[in-house]
């Protein structure tokens, strides 16, 4: 080969190689393309298999409610609906009537036939992924006319609206399947946004339907979920420009690497998503329920929360005195008012001496590694290390996988065990009900009849004084049982190329991500 | 080719394919055990947290797992066999349809790593063969070592590191830009085919970026044995008669490297690489995993990690039958190539 050719190569090769490294990383949509990464992976956008916040957050903007919470409130207001009300004294029957020319955007018309028809199969499916357990107070549901829908509840609810606005009750069309789910990838709702492609693991593709006839649409055109393993890959397609924004979940020092990135903004809100301690009563030291409470109410003195939020989540959390989450109404301190906002050594001494608890305290704490975010282990190590320094515990860490450790968790397997909640929706009742109740699902064995009265108290009232008498004193009494410890509460934290716009109307307690206000440009 | 050469390859074929069956069975028994010894009940695992006995039981028994073993074990070969993997138990997808939308990505890998293993394997080798105990051959010699004894990962997280992170040049992860992803209308699954078959040229050049670093990752990793090969076979050969010969007739010594020593030093190389090529499909597990790549092995890991026990043994089964598949393949191949094989 002479040397004129082997250069001539060389060239072209060099060529290539700087039009890929220019063409590289330029490639994150046009202006009403919006493309998010995540490592939050969904399960179903069937909403009858769909009980967890990235379905959910496809769900919504797929299909439409009878309610709503819109951006930046905490009411529910009709959505599918014109109008919704109890029609008796006892708040158990609830009406709704469907607005006009409601369709799917399969151009089919949105009857108070499929509302029936969606709260129905919901329930008859009960998929042990999906929310039908939501729907456990509703005895029937009945339509009246084409527009017209009948809800009779079992016991008075006041909350039922707010079950009205959760990804589950989203409304699909009759002809999905009556007793099965509807595949992924082939889902039909009446929302701002059809489905273009869904492919598990790889990204959901939504474009704007022309079908959705409410006040107020998509602000872009289509939108792309891009799925990524790591927190460190997100944070890496940001910077390249392969995505405009990083919402769920970026640890905080990739947060922190991305702060002084040029061309990228974090935009963060208020966040009601919570992490907490559960004590299994049959199973947690102490030889009576005495010592046992001691045990745990020496725990709630002991725990440095302020330190956890600083230490070991950058200030990207704030610490928790509550298990119902500041920025919810009704929301008080008592941890804070009974054990302290910082710890008190001495106070849990004490509290463990006056039951005869021998110390140091042998206890078994088991978290997961990766479900509720990388950083976990660094939690769990941090409260062994403050639990264990206080002389009075002798902390064993445990961990595994979340498939089995949800398992084992609720089935009397672990006598003290990390928790995460994000709401189903942004009521106090569902912070207090679905801990306090002797029929919990933590499976505790916590069962307090004076706090059983006051939750149904609180479900049962429209009224916002009483309302906000029972959650002041069950949210005491859940502090002084302390069958479970608040740890903290995370803040909607998402960074993003500078010219995207909306994602701060979307940060709201609802934790509904709202794909259809964002805009670029 | 002359009468006995066809019958003795015919013959060796024959037997070669007779062969795979037991070997096929054995692989499906040994997945049929693994999946059952497992401790635990998969079902339950795979449903999570609170779920009532009696939607367990139903579960059980749509997934058979509540039948005699024997009877188990007999329905999963026939089902093995028609490719009739089941629906996967967490998200009731149909397993061949988790291969077919995720096998092309994990071919397209595997040969690209392929490709480089040999390119990379076979250029380093023949150098370090040639120059035996220059610094080529030193340097040669310690990439091969290095290279096959680094973790496939710990490679990946280092190419990420450097040409995406630091560089920029590349891009950190998955098949294409997700724009590309999302418009790309698919034909065959392949990207870098359907890319092309769309005219879409653009594309295509974004589909070959995502790909160098996976390729390049696992690639590289696969070289080492080869390049180690090469060089020995390369040696031996170099010290043969026919190589004296031609020396002898006064051929240029890059004509006899290249003409006689190196071709038949290649010859057991197809055997290794051929091997390589079903370890590749191990490899791309945790390449796949590594680089968000949306291959089978993603697939796989996804599933365990759900311990959705349906998936994983429809999964392993595909795996399994590729890799028996590829192995008769080669051998086949170097029936026809070496002509000691088949008279053996």
């Amino acid at each position: 080969m002479s040397q004129v050719r082997r250069l001539g190569i060389v060239a072209v090769l060099v060529g290539v190689l700087a039009a890929a490294v220019a063409g590289c990383g330029s490639s994150s949509g046009g202006n009403s393309v919006i493309i998010r990464g995540t490592t939050d992976q969904p399960v179903s956008y069937d909403p009858a298999g769909a009980y967890d916040l990235p379905s959910y957050d496809v769900i919504y903007a797929l299909y439409q409610n009878l309610m709503t919470i819109p951006a930046g409130q905490s009411t529910p207001v009709p959505e599918a609906a014109s109008k919704c009300e109890y029609t008796d004294n006892s708040n158990q029957t609830y009406q709704c009537t469907l607005k006009p020319n409601l369709k799917f955007s399969d151009g089919t018309p949105l009857t108070s036939k499929d509302v029936v028809f969606s709260f129905e199969r919901n329930v008859k499916i009960a998929d042990p992924n999906g929310g039908s357990s939501l729907l456990a107070n509703m005895k029937s549901v009945e339509a009246k006319g084409p527009d017209t829908v009948i809800f009779h509840l079992k016991e008075p609810d006041a909350t039922w609206p707010f079950i009205l606005t959760t990804g589950s009750a989203a409304i699909v069309p009759d002809s999905y399947p009556a007793d099965k789910l509807q595949s992924s990838n082939n889902v039909i709702g009446s929302g701002r946004y059809a489905l273009q492609s869904y492919d598990p693991g790889t990204q959901t593709v939504l474009t704007k339907s022309d079908s959705y006839t409410g006040s107020d649409p998509a602000k872009n055109d289509k939108v792309i979920i891009q799925y990524y393993k790591t927190s460190s890959d997100l944070a890496l397609a940001l910077k390249n420009g392969e995505v405009n924004i990083a919402y769920r979940s970026l640890s905080p020092t990739d947060l922190d690497s991305l702060k002084n990135q040029s061309g990228i903004q974090i935009v963060s809100g208020n966040g009601i998503e919570i992490r907490y301690l559960v004590f299994n009563e049959n199973l947690q030291p102490g030889a009576t329920a005495a010592q046992k409470l001691a045990i745990r109410q020496a725990v709630a003195y002991t725990v440095d929360r302020q330190a956890i939020a600083s230490k070991v989540y950058d200030g990207t959390v704030t610490p928790l005195y509550s298990m119902v989450p500041q920025g919810l109404k009704y929301a008080t301190k008592p941890f804070d008012t009974l054990y302290g906002a910082s710890p008190n050594v001495a106070k849990a001494k004490q509290t463990l001496e006056k039951a005869g608890v021998k110390t140091p305290v042998p206890m078994e704490i088991w978290y997961t590694p990766s479900h509720y975010g990388p950083v976990s282990a660094d939690e769990y190590a941090e409260i062994r290390s403050q639990l264990n320094d206080s002389g009075l515990f002798n902390v064993t860490l445990k961990s595994t996988e979340w498939n089995q450790y949800s398992t084992a968790a609720f089935t009397d397997k672990y006598p003290v065990y990390q928790l995460g909640w994000f709401p189903d929706y942004p009521d106090a009742d569902d912070y207090t009900a679905s801990f306090y109740s002797k029929d919990s699902f933590l499976n505790d064995h916590y069962s307090n009849p004076e706090m059983e009265k006051l939750l149904a108290q609180e479900k049962a009232s429209t009224n916002d004084s009483e309302r906000a008498k029972a959650f002041s004193q069950i949210q005491d009494i859940g502090a002084k049982d302390a069958p479970t410890i608040p740890i903290w509460q995370g803040k909607q934290v998402a960074a993003a190329q500078d010219d995207i716009h909306g994602i701060e109307l979307t940060f709201d307690p609802s934790f509904i991500f709202r794909y259809w206000l964002i805009s670029k440009g | 080719m002359t009468r006995s050469h066809e019958t003795s390859l015919r013959t060796y074929l024959l037997t070669r394919l007779a062969l795979a069956i037991p070997t096929v069975l054995i692989l499906l028994t040994m997945v049929f055990l693994l999946m059952r010894v497992a401790p635990g009940n998969p079902i339950q695992a795979a449903l999570g947290g609170h779920v009532p006995q009696a939607q367990i039981a139903k579960r059980e028994h749509r997934a058979g797992y509540d039948r005699p073993i024997l009877t188990q074990y007999v329905e999963y070969l026939k089902d093995a066999l028609t490719l009739n993997l089941g629906n996967s138990l967490t998200d009731h997808t149909p397993v061949t349809s988790i291969i077919t939308d995720n096998g092309a990505a994990t071919v397209e890998l595997t040969v690209a790593a392929f490709l480089v293993a040999v390119v990379v394997g076979v250029s380093i080798g023949l150098v370090a063969g040639r120059y035996r105990d220059t610094p080529w051959d030193v340097g040669g010699r310690l990439f091969g070592i290095i290279i096959y004894a680094a973790p496939v990962f710990f490679l990946g997280f280092l190419a990420q590191l450097v040409f995406a992170d630091l560089l920029g040049w590349l891009p950190v992860s998955g098949r294409a830009s997700p724009e590309v992803t999302a418009t790309l209308s698919q034909h065959t699954h392949f990207f870098l085919i359907d890319t092309l078959i769309n005219g879409d040229f653009n594309a295509f050049w974004d589909c070959v970026l995502h790909l160098i670093l996976p390729a390049t990752t696992l690639g590289l990793v696969t070289s080492g044995v080869i390049i180690r090969l090469v060089r020995v076979n390369l040696m031996q050969t170099m010290k043969g008669d026919y190589v004296e010969a031609a020396r002898a007739r006064g051929v240029r010594e890059r004509r006899v490297v290249i003409h006689h020593a190196f071709r038949n030093a290649l010859v057991p190389v197809v055997t290794v690489a051929g091997l390589q090529l079903a370890l590749l499909l191990g490899g791309a597990i945790l390449t796949e995993e590594t680089f968000n790549w949306p291959g089978i092995g993603a697939q796989l890991v996804r599933y365990l990690n759900e311990r959705d026990y349906i998936a994983v043994q429809g999964i392993i089964t595909v795996f399994a039958l590729a890799v028996v598949a590829v192995s008769v393949l080669i051998d086949l191949v170097n029936a026809f190539i070496d002509p000691r094989v088949r008279y053996s």
